[in-house]
């Protein structure tokens, strides 16, 4: 399952790594935009098998972030 | 004289049981199959016990062009109407019966018992229910000539808005033009799986299009209620869907010269809430869910979100205030941060004019980054978008209540109805923060030239002060103490409740230009 920006911004933080077992809502990884801190959290329970960006990157909307499974 | 007596009131009572029979057992069992109630188990959720009152129910499809008509007749036309209690005020029904010819819109039903359960609504100024579980128009009745004359449904629908309240509850399909029904309505919610809604069924998109497609697929709860925003909330089942109908009436008056219902609350209007400086952070930059501030604020159990799924970064939705009903506006900065962008512009402003219309109170709680900027919003018309909660917030002329528990930045501070958008009180949280934009940002453009020129122009750009005396100005009306007590200022707390007329939130004073331009907008009540 491919978890994606919901808008654009940069990546401020990541929060999680490859590998992590993750529940319902726990926060991914944290944007900016507008100044403001935007948690990225899991839709569904899963395990992080792969971060696509690194901190500093800008993201797009609708862009890939994280893969879980 | 006597016999003939008898024997044509046996044949009313044999026709009667008939059409309560609806598209007789077999359809009922394939009906519930599907997981959904049948018509009249609905209504009698909608309504109060044995408050339901049915008209035309001996409704049977007539020969029209020549074609002859059902030989299994068409129990009450496929649509049961009348109108009810709910919580003890009348309200109107328009229900249609899938067992029925898949509840399709037949001449009867439609022309003879719909248009007067609309006219009669709207006569007597009470709401009105569409519980939608339709194929759409019984084209062997609609087409030809027929058609050009049809078309009062939606008119009557303009007309209603905002002089009666109009429930679409989406129990079924609804395809076609009967899709504009929620598409006019003030609130629709929709049943998960066995709902959907689109301007052209699977079989007609297919032909027209090409495209392939099914009618969940194209128009069901997770389309309406998460992607278009046509769809309000989406609902488990048949029962959870009324009850959710009543629960949206109850926040409502029966029409536009009515205040809406207050309710006895338990709940302290001078209650000590507790903890909002947990729920929200003075980083301002950090999230946190404002619906957790709605819930402590307001009445216990109050709170009715409308929309939870769609632009979640803003909330809309109900709550009581001392029993009062009032809409609640707020900015959610769980989901993108709070920033408003077109969908929670547009979510935003009609949930406003229709608090506008129904003499609701609005309450916007403000923690707003402001509009989210770039070259994709602006292909999207954000600027659009956002004139529409403009306009909205502008011409609302209830009681408009302003609190800024953090962030007013920029537009965001106009939509969320800042000083210049007529509020009848502005709070301010210690926190608050009102400019054109964040410090950072503004830190950076006025002292730009300094910056640049500076051999270090971090230790330049954080050594600038960023003002923050909004307050002194009068730019807010009032700064709440840190302890937070839900009454407004100037309340005397633990004193008696005035009665619903004289509440202060209700009569706010408004200058006699503004009721005359107000009354000039009534909406002509006359057809052409």
């Amino acid at each position: 399952m491919e978890v994606k920006a919901e808008l654009v911004g940069s990546v401020w933080k990541i929060t999680s790594k490859p590998g992590d077992q993750v529940a319902e809502d726990d926060v991914l990884m944290i944007l900016e935009s507008m100044k403001m801190e935007i948690p990225v959290t899991a839709p569904k329970p899963g395990r992080v098998k792969e971060i696509r960006v690194k901190e500093t990157d800008v993201v797009k909307e609708g862009q890939v972030l994280v893969v879980l499974e | 004289m006597a016999d003939e007596y008898k024997s044509r009131v046996t044949d009313l009572h044999a026709r009667r049981k008939k059409n309560l029979g609806m598209g007789g057992a077999q359809r009922i069992a394939k009906q519930h199959e599907k997981g959904k109630l049948t018509v009249r188990e609905r209504i009698d959720l909608l309504f109060d016990k044995g408050t339901f009152v049915e008209l035309g129910l001996l409704a049977e499809q007539q020969p029209i062009r020549g074609i002859e008509p059902s030989p299994d007749g068409s129990p009450a036309d496929g649509v049961v109407t009348g109108h009810g209690e709910i919580d003890g005020r009348q309200v109107w029904v328009i229900a249609y019966d899938f067992t029925v010819m898949a509840g399709s819109m037949g001449a009867v039903g439609e022309q003879f018992k719909a248009a007067r359960v609309r006219e009669l609504a709207l006569r007597y100024r009470k709401p009105i229910v569409w519980l939608l579980d339709s194929a759409g128009a019984r084209i062997q009745e609609a087409s030809g000539s027929t058609f050009a004359g049809t078309g009062w449904l939606f008119y009557d629908q303009v007309v209603m808005s905002g002089v009666i309240p109009q429930v679409a509850a989406m129990l079924g399909p609804c395809a076609a033009g009967t899709a504009y029904i929620p598409g006019l309505a003030d609130f629709v919610p929709m049943v998960k799986e066995t709902s959907s809604m689109s301007l052209g069924g699977a079989r007609l998109v297919k032909a027209a299009t090409g495209e392939d497609v099914t009618d969940h697929d194209m128009g069901g709860s997770q389309v309406h209620c998460y992607e278009s925003g046509v769809g309000d909330n989406e609902v488990d089942d048949d029962a959870a869907c009324i009850a959710s109908v009543r629960r949206f009436l109850s926040y409502l008056p029966s029409n536009n010269s009515e205040p809406p219902p207050r309710m006895p609350s338990d709940d302290p209007p001078d209650r000590l809430v507790d903890g909002l400086e947990k729920i929200v952070p003075s980083n301002p930059r950090a999230a946190y869910d404002v619906k957790r501030v709605i819930k402590s604020v307001f009445d216990q159990d109050s709170w009715f979100e409308v929309k939870p799924t769609w632009a979640k970064n803003i909330v809309i939705g109900f709550a009581r205030a001392g029993g009062h009903p009032v809409g609640v506006v707020a900015n959610q900065p769980m989901s993108k941060g709070g920033i408003l962008d077109s969908d929670s512009a547009d979510k935003a402003a009609r949930f406003i004019r229709m608090c506008d219309a129904f003499n609701v109170p609005l309450v916007y709680l403000m923690d707003v980054p402001g509009f989210l900027v770039g070259s994709q919003v602006e292909k999207e018309g954000i600027i659009r978008h956002g004139a529409k909660m403009l306009y909205a917030t502008s011409e609302a002329t209830v009681p408009k209540i302003t609190v800024i528990m953090r962030k007013a930045y920029g537009a965001g501070y106009y939509v969320m109805c800042g000083k210049g958008y007529g509020p009848d009180v502005v709070v301010a949280w210690p926190f608050a923060e009102i400019s054109v934009m964040g410090p950072e940002g503004a830190v950076n453009i006025i002292f730009n030239k300094q910056i640049e020129a500076s051999s270090n122009p971090e230790e330049t750009r954080s050594s600038k002060p960023a003002p923050k005396r909004s307050i002194a100005r009068g730019a807010s009306t009032a700064t709440s103490r840190y302890e937070t007590r839900r009454q407004p200022p100037g309340h005397t707390p633990g004193g008696a409740l005035p009665p619903p007329g004289d509440l202060p939130l209700a009569n706010a004073p408004r200058s006699n230009e503004f009721a005359r331009i107000e009354s000039a907008r009534q909406p002509s009540l006359l057809r052409p």
